[in-house]
Formats: structure tokens, sequence, C-alpha cells
């Protein structure tokens, strides 16, 4: 018993009168051994060791004294209890305690690891720059002769210059071209480094500190007289120069030219974008290599342009003082330009001012992420739920021991906090894990500076576990507070009333539908990007290496009007060709000017029969390729009608040509041309030299996966005029990619010292990019989805496991009355699967409401596929039916006297 | 005479050895059965046995006295009496103690 249960005042009040009682009874008895009145009552005062008011203080503040230290004492040894009773409890309960933690742990790890992502791509931005909100990107928007809006964010240095002088709204105004690659260092040791071109105010406009040296400044950035300095990213000191800050002043080469190390970057900084930049060099050195009029020019757009805006200036009219600035000062000839409108957007939207496919993932992965934290809460209150109906009769027990209900509350809401605390800690191991894998697979080329779990994470981690805490803690602890006593003790562990299985059956119906919406979304995904992978290219670009030889940037200027080393060169690449073609792990090789989602060539041409040639869809222009004997089972193209190009065509010969399906059947209206004339030539020559049509390939797709079909036609490697640029295109037999690579490097290098670089990609690679949105899409889904259905159905064993532990009773009854274990089987397996099958119709109706959202994010897929649907709701079913089949044999094996002794 | 720390708390508890008592019946057995030697401060006593009430050794209870006053009775919990053997076997041995040193001479030269 504790006084603290007395009021502070009846404490008083008692007090006097227990000492009051004393003094009257100590005054009686001196009087009755002949004291006088007034000797009794000051011996009585002297015995009690003072008068009434002066010993009272002493007595209740003493008291007072010691109940406040006791009841802090008291506290944190009841809150000790709390968690040592809570850890006892769930340790009997190990599987209870393992379910709902390895829940939380998903919910919570998931959340965490979205939240890690996220906090970078929507959050943050780009590391290093000051007051973020205050740069922006300009965007032009213009209006095309067909009507429709067009914008961009490239532009010409002119620009530039135009924004920098002639506007009053910018505290800065900086260019830059991010993007692009350089060889750095000399021969063998020679890398490929990212680049990026900025203006000398650029760093200064984002207020990023060199980590070593400096930044160049207007001098080096002279547009008359670029010096040839460089900053170096952090990842590139380090790895080339061990992170010595001796590196300031010593020179480099880059492209075969030397440049001087003026600084090194902090670590991280990607500038206003997200993907590293190893090497930043004057814009002005960029400006040069383009034209020689670069400074004037309005029809070369290289750069994009980023401002900050002046204290208290609104970005609204910061657009206006730009267009205005822009009208005035336009002196091109393009009268679509000449009135464009710029606005100011923000750094995350990609150039075309749409949000970065990034971001979206981004923002779905946080969605997504939510909702299992919802479903697992939701299964997590669900087992909480079904425990306190099963602990109903050891807390009535508690009460009726003494303990108070709100000790009860706390007991509860403790063992939810224990819970919690655990999930937390397992989810940070599911979030790391999870980091690590989205980074990689999902985000490669984003510059990641924290690691994978840092203080953000660990933060948010703790913030979710308290809410979830509070959250599954309520239900229980207001529970427990209203426990009756005497009804719950006769209850026993049996459930009464219907209330609290409802609830249990909706949050049940509610994860199965969440996962069914997941996993159709995860459905419609795959099944996106099997289209994809499937698509018909016309050619077959995962098992075609492309190569590439650089030569030193000095040596090239030198070549234009050296017909020599233009001679010499070709006569190197043709070599490695058949070079090539010899490898023993080489199927076919060939020499190509124009490739599939690299390049492409127009010449004029003329087909017979035709005035003018008809406009596709596409509005392309006829595409023009030439290529080598070989070329076609090298990209894996289709032959169709008559024949590929043979050793024998080549310059000189009788010039021919091949025509691709669209060309043959809307030129020729579905008749064969081969044998028949097509004419082509330059812009200023007259057409009259017949280049005889030997054969029809099927279409190839020229520059996306999906894009409606251009004329394309080639002739034979050799014969082309007014183009050039040959590359190698070799296909390496399956498996051989790699070791193929190495041997084309070291051959070409062996072949020709004055390469300085041999670049080898695959094609696929320039293909993938733009499967990404699907991979997201299907990658993340899966996971997800897949996430929530064991959640769902981990959670749904567990209810169906307690609901046959609370229904022992019945069920002994029934089984004492003659019920067959098959109808008992069949109770049990009734419910676990209806509610299965409710949350599978509530989820696919759902799913079908959902897809107009999806629809436009999908490939060839229509976001209410009927197999997907089905497919979906049959898995669940099945999963259902796993996970309540031993709950409902373990129901058939009660036996009934045991279970009707035990109550 | 001043007490030894707590041990006014065993001299109370062994009065309520012999049943409930309120606080001045325990200063009279005190006195009665010390022959007078023992003269406790009644208010040391209260607060005595309101320690003893909060720390579970004893319980109190308001009740009425044999003339008819209002008294706050006590009674030994069995945490009070195990405290009563313990602490009181102590207490006695180092009375003892007290009593053998006080008792000695010095012996002659």
């Amino acid at each position: 018993m504790r006084l603290a249960i007395r009021s502070r005042h009846s404490a008083r009040r008692d007090a006097e009168e227990e000492l009051e009682a004393v003094l009257q009874a100590r005054e009686e008895q001196l009087r009755a051994l002949g004291y006088s009145e007034a000797d009794a009552r000051a011996e009585a005062v002297r015995r009690m060791g003072g008068t009434l008011d002066d010993v009272i203080d002493d007595v209740i503040q003493s008291a007072e004294h010691r109940e406040r230290a006791m009841s802090i004492r008291e506290t944190l040894s009841e809150f000790g209890d709390d968690i040592r009773i809570s850890i006892r409890g769930l340790r009997r309960d190990a599987l209870f305690a393992g379910f709902v933690m390895a829940t939380l742990a998903l919910g919570i790890g998931a959340n965490a690891a979205m939240f890690s992502v996220a906090d970078r791509l929507l959050l943050r931005g780009p590391s290093y720059i000051v007051n973020p909100n205050r740069v922006m990107r300009v965007y032009r928007h213009s209006t095309r002769p067909d009507g429709q809006q067009a914008t961009n964010s490239s532009y010409g240095w002119v620009v530039y210059d135009i924004l920098r002088s002639k506007t009053e709204s910018f505290a800065g105004v900086a260019a830059y071209s991010i993007g692009g690659t350089n060889t750095f260092g000399r021969g063998a040791n020679a890398e490929l480094v990212n680049v990026g071109a900025v203006t000398h105010d650029f760093f200064a406009l984002l207020g990023v500190r060199p980590e070593v040296g400096r930044f160049f400044n207007a001098v080096e950035d002279a547009p008359t007289a670029p010096q040839h300095v460089v900053v170096l990213g952090h990842g590139l000191w380090l790895r080339a120069f061990g992170g010595d800050p001796a590196v300031i002043g010593k020179t480099v080469t880059m492209s075969d030219e030397t440049y001087t190390v003026v600084g090194v970057a902090p670590r991280g900084f990607t500038g206003p974008v997200l993907s590293p930049t190893d090497v930043w060099y004057p814009m002005s050195l960029r400006g040069a290599a383009t034209t020689s009029r670069w400074t004037t020019a309005w029809n070369a757009q290289w750069l994009q342009i980023i401002v900050r805006l002046k204290d208290g200036v609104a970005p609204a009219r910061a657009e206006h003082d730009a267009t205005a600035a822009f009208r005035a000062g336009y002196t091109g000839t393009s009268s679509e330009d000449a009135g464009s409108t710029m606005t100011l957007g923000s750094l995350r939207s990609t150039p075309s001012g749409k949000e970065s496919l990034e971001v979206t993932v981004s923002r779905w992965l946080v969605g997504v992420a939510a909702i299992v934290l919802l479903v697992a809460c939701a299964n997590v209150a669900n087992l909480l739920l079904a425990r306190s109906a099963r602990r109903r009769r050891e807390l009535a027990v508690r009460v009726a021991l003494g303990s108070g209900r709100a000790r009860l509350m706390r007991l509860v809401f403790t063992e939810c906090v224990v819970l919690a605390a655990g999930g937390a800690v397992a989810g940070l191991l599911v979030a790391s894990g999870l980091t690590t894998l989205m980074r990689a697979v999902l985000l490669p080329n984003v510059e990641w500076t924290a690691s994978a779990i840092g203080w953000p994470i660990l933060a948010i981690s703790a913030a979710i576990a308290i809410v979830v805490a509070a959250a599954i803690g309520l239900a229980p602890a207001l529970r427990a507070a209203r426990t009756d006593l005497i009804e719950s003790l006769k209850a026993g562990v049996r459930e009464s009333g219907g209330q609290s299985s409802r609830l249990r059956a909706t949050l049940t119906i509610v994860q199965a539908a969440v996962s069914v919406v997941l996993l159709v979304g995860a459905g419609l995904f795959v099944r996106s990007l099997v289209k994809v992978k499937s698509l018909d290219l016309g050619i077959q670009p995962d098992r075609v290496l492309v190569t590439r030889l650089h030569y030193p940037s000095h040596a090239s200027v030198l070549s234009r009007g050296n017909g020599a080393e233009v001679t010499r060169r070709a006569s190197v690449l043709e070599s490695a060709m058949r070079r090539a073609r010899a490898l023993p792990g080489v199927e076919h090789a060939s020499l190509t000017i124009g490739l599939p989602f690299q390049s492409a060539f127009g010449q004029k041409l003329r087909v017979p029969g035709w005035d003018s040639l008809p406009t596709l869809k596409s509005g392309s222009n006829p595409l023009i390729f030439a290529v080598g004997p070989d070329y076609f089972e090298t990209v894996g193209g289709r032959i169709l009608q008559g024949r590929g190009f043979a050793a024998a065509d080549r310059r000189g010969s009788e010039p021919v040509a091949i025509v691709n399906q669209t060309m043959a059947s809307i030129l020729w209206r579905g008749r064969s041309p081969v044998g028949e004339c097509l004419y082509w030539g330059l812009d200023n020559e007259p057409l009259t030299v017949c280049s005889r049509i030997v054969g029809v390939v099927a279409n190839a797709n020229n520059w996306r996966l999906r894009e409606d079909p251009m004329f394309a036609y080639y002739i034979p490697f050799g014969q082309e005029r007014g183009f050039g640029g040959a590359t190698l295109v070799v296909r390496p037999r399956p498996g051989l990619e790699t070791s193929v690579m190495t041997e084309l490097r070291t051959m070409i290098l062996d072949l020709d010292p004055a390469v300085s670089f041999v670049r080898t990609t695959r094609l696929q690679d320039e293909v993938d990019p733009q499967m990404r949105p699907w991979k997201l899409g299907a990658t993340v889904f899966t996971l997800i989805g897949v996430l929530a259905m064991l959640v769902a159905s981990v959670g749904l064993y567990s209810v169906m496991s307690y609901l046959v532990a609370q229904r022992t009773r019945e069920l002994a009854v029934r089984i004492a009355l003659g019920a067959r274990t098959a109808s008992i089987v069949s109770l049990v397996f009734r419910s676990g699967v209806g509610m299965v099958i409710a949350g599978v119709i509530v989820g696919t109706i759902f799913s079908i409401w959902a897809g107009r959202f999806l629809g436009p994010l999908l490939f060839d897929t229509s976001p209410r596929d009927p197999s997907i649907l089905a497919g979906v709701g049959v898995l669940l079913i099945v999963v259902g039916i796993l996970a309540s089949v031993v709950p409902a044999l373990r129901a058939s094996q009660v036996n009934p006297a045991d279970a009707l002794r035990a109550e | 005479m001043n007490l030894l720390k707590g041990t006014l708390d065993l001299l109370a508890l062994k009065a309520l050895a012999w049943g409930p008592m309120h606080g001045f019946e325990i200063a009279s057995w005190l006195e009665t059965r010390s022959d007078g030697r023992l003269n406790v401060v009644d208010a040391a006593l209260i607060q005595s046995l309101h320690r003893m009430e909060e720390r579970g050794l004893v319980k109190g209870e308001w009740g009425v006295t044999a003339n008819g006053r209002r008294a706050r009775y006590y009674t030994a919990t069995a945490a009070g009496r195990a405290y009563l053997r313990t602490e009181g076997a102590q207490l006695a041995d180092h009375v003892d103690a007290l009593a053998t040193i006080l008792a000695l001479r010095p012996s002659s030269r």
C-alpha cells in the first residue's frame, strides 16, 4: 500500500488527528498521575517533542520527502518491471513475437530504404547547393509551325551572355554542359572520364567551396583566350592521385591535350545534376571546339543555363525579365524562336521540363512502401488483437491481484514498444540491404555520397517505430483497460462478443486486398517488360559489340586537310575488321556508317514513279547506311527478298542498294523492288546514277523501342559519298563478349600505336536505358508485392491459428457431439479461405479502378488484363489455402475430453 | 536518552508483537516494560510508524479506543515480523557487544 493513494490534504489531516490523539492520551495519563492540568499539558507537549504545530510539519515533510523519492524510484522500477514482464511474456510466445517483429522489420525497413532514396531525389537534391530553392534552370517555350508547344533548355552561349548582362532579377547566371566523356591519361593507363564544361561563375552561383585549390576564374574562361585548366572531381582525385593535395599546379592529359589542375571539387559534388562528373573545365574551351562563331551563333545549342534569384525577387517577375531580355536580344533567323517565352523550373526536372524518371520512380517507391507499412501495421494490430483476446484471462487475474487499470494499459503498451523497437532494429538490417540493392540496380546513375544507412534513416526508423507502437498499442491497451473482471474470468480464453473477430477479419481482408493490388501492379509491369524485351527491333542488339577508335584530337584537326591520314585510318579500321573476323571468339564482323540507336545519316533520294516521296507519320527523312558485306549477319538483320551485300560490292563496283520493308511496300506498292533503280546523291548534284536494288531487309528500329516506320536503305561500304565515320561492329560467340572486348582493344592498339583509346560498348547498352521504366516498375512492384503477400499470408496463418485456439472448446463440443474431422477441417478452412476470397474480390475491384492511372505507364499491356487479374487471384487463394491448412488440421485433432476439462 | 537509528522501529515492532496498538499505547508499553527507563518522543514514534507503514512493515487503521476515542491502530505485517526477527537479533547482538565492552575494567598493572 502506498501513501500516494491518499491525497496530500487528507494525509495532513490524518497525521494531525493522530498526533492530537496521542497528545490527549498523554495528558490524561499525566493527570491520572497527579499532574495539574497546566503541568500535564506542558509535559505532554515536551514528550511530544514540541507543540502540534511544531511537529506536524516534521512528520508530514519527512513523509512527503520519502514519498517523492519513492515514487520516482517506484516509477523507474515499474517501467523496468514492465519491460522485463513484456520480454518474458513475449519469449513465452516466441512465434507471435517473431511474426510481429518480422512484419514490422519489413514495413520499417522498406520505408527507411525508400526514404533514403527519396531524401536524395525528392527532398535534398544535389549536394553543396546553398539555398537550393533559389537556384533554377531556365526553360524556353516556343510554338512550332504545326502549332505544337515545344519546351527545351538547351541554348547557345549567346543566350547566357544576354541573361547575364541584360537582366536585373538574378544574383547569378551560369551555364553548364555536363555529359560526354573524354580520355584521361595516355596509352594503356588511359581511362574514360565524365566531363562537364561550366562557366567560371558556375561554382560561385551554387555556393560550393573547393576541397583543395580553387575553381577557375573569369580570365581562364575568357571566350577570346580560354586556358587549359581543370578542376578534378573528388573521385578521380582519389583514384588517380591518391588524394594528394600537391596535385594543384600539376599537368594532366585529357584527350591528348595538356591541362593544369587548379582545384579539386568536394566529395559528391555533381553540380545541378545527380550524375557524377570527373573533370570540370572552362566553358570557353568547350565553345571554341564547336564552331568559330560560337559566342554569337544562334543555331548551336549545347549548354544549359541556371540562375540564382536575387533576394525578394519572385520567380514570375524574373521570368518576365528573362523573356523580355531574350526577345530584345534575339538576332537569329528563326521566327519561332524569336517569340520564345522563358520560364524558370526546378533543377529536378529534365531538360524538356518534365519530372525526371528517377523522381517519378522515387515517388512510386515512397507510396508503395507506405502501403507496405500500412499492411504491416494492420497485420501487427491483428496479431495483437488476437493475443489480447487470448490474454483476457491473464489480464483479469492481474486486475484481481490488484494491478491498476492504468498500470495494465502501460503493460500492454510497453509490450508494443518492445515489439516496435525489435522490429526497428531488424528493419535497419532490411533497410541497409534494400538501399544498397536499389542504388545499384534501380538508380545506378546517381552519385550517392551518404552511406546507405545514415542518421536520417536511423531517425526516420525510430520515428516510424514510435508512431507504429502508438498506433498498434492503442487498441489492445484500451481493451485491456476495459477488461471486465468477472466476465473475463468466467469466459476463460473464449472470446466474448463478435466485435473483435469482425475487426480482425476486416484487417485480414484489407491485407489480402492490398497484396492483390500490388501483385497486379507487379504482373502488369513484368508483362510490359517481357513485351518490351521480346519486341522485334529488326536487329538483335543483345550480342553486338560496337568499337570506335579515338585519335588524339590535335591529330584530328591536322587530318582535316590531310587525305593521307584519312586513308591511313580507313585502312587501319579495315585491317581491324579483318583481324576481328579472324578471332576465334567472333562469329561476324563488319564496318558500317550509321548504326541503329547510335547514328544515322540522310541524303537526297529519288525513286522512279514518285515526284516526291510520301511523308511518313514518323516525319523522318529516308535514312542511308553504308554497310559491309557481313553487316546484316553481324547485327542480326533479316534479308526478306533478294540478297545481302557480297565482298564484290565495294567502292568502284556497280552501285547497288538494299531497301527496308517499309520502302518496298510503300514505294513499290507490294511489288518486288529487286532489280529496280533508286537514285541518291548530295544536295547539290543531279541524281543520275542508278543504284540497282538487290534485296529487301526487315525494318529495324533506329532510335526508340517504339517508333513509326521510316524509310531506310543500305549501300555497300565504300560507295558512300558526303558522309562518313565508320564504326566496327562485331558479333562474338555467345558467352565470349568480355574476352572479345579485351582482345579487340589489344589487337587495335597493337595495329596502330597512334590510337589513344579504343572504346567498345554493347549495342544493348544503348537500348537498355529505354527499358528502365518497365524494369524499375517490374522490380519494385514484384519486390514489394511479394513482401506484402508474405506479410499477409503470415498474418492469415497466425489469425487462423489463434482462431482455432480460441474456439477449441466449441470445436471440442462439436467433436464430442459427433462432428466428423472433415467437417471440422472444412469449418475452419472455410473461414480462412473466405477472408482471402473477400480480399481478392475487393483488391481486384480496386485494381480495375486504379488501372486508369497505371495504364499510361505500361507497354502494350492493358491495365485490366484478365489473365493477370485471374492469375493473382488464384495465387492469393492458393496462399490462403496453404496458410489455413495447418490450423485447420490442428483443429481436427482437438481432443474433446482434454479441451473441456481444461476450462 | 537518544536511541540508535532504527532502534525505535524495532521497539515499536516488538510492542506490536503483542497485538494491534495505537501510537500512545506503544509509547506507554515501551515505558512500562522498560520500567520507565525508555521515554520516547511521541512525534518521533509516530514518524517511525508512518515510515514503517510505507515500507510495508506495519499496517495502520483508524479504530476506536476502549474509552471511545478515535485512534490509529497499527498491526505488524508478515514482513514486519520477519524484519523484527532478523534485525532484532542483530540489534541484541550489537547491544551485547556494547555491554561487554562497556563492562571491561582495565586490569591491574
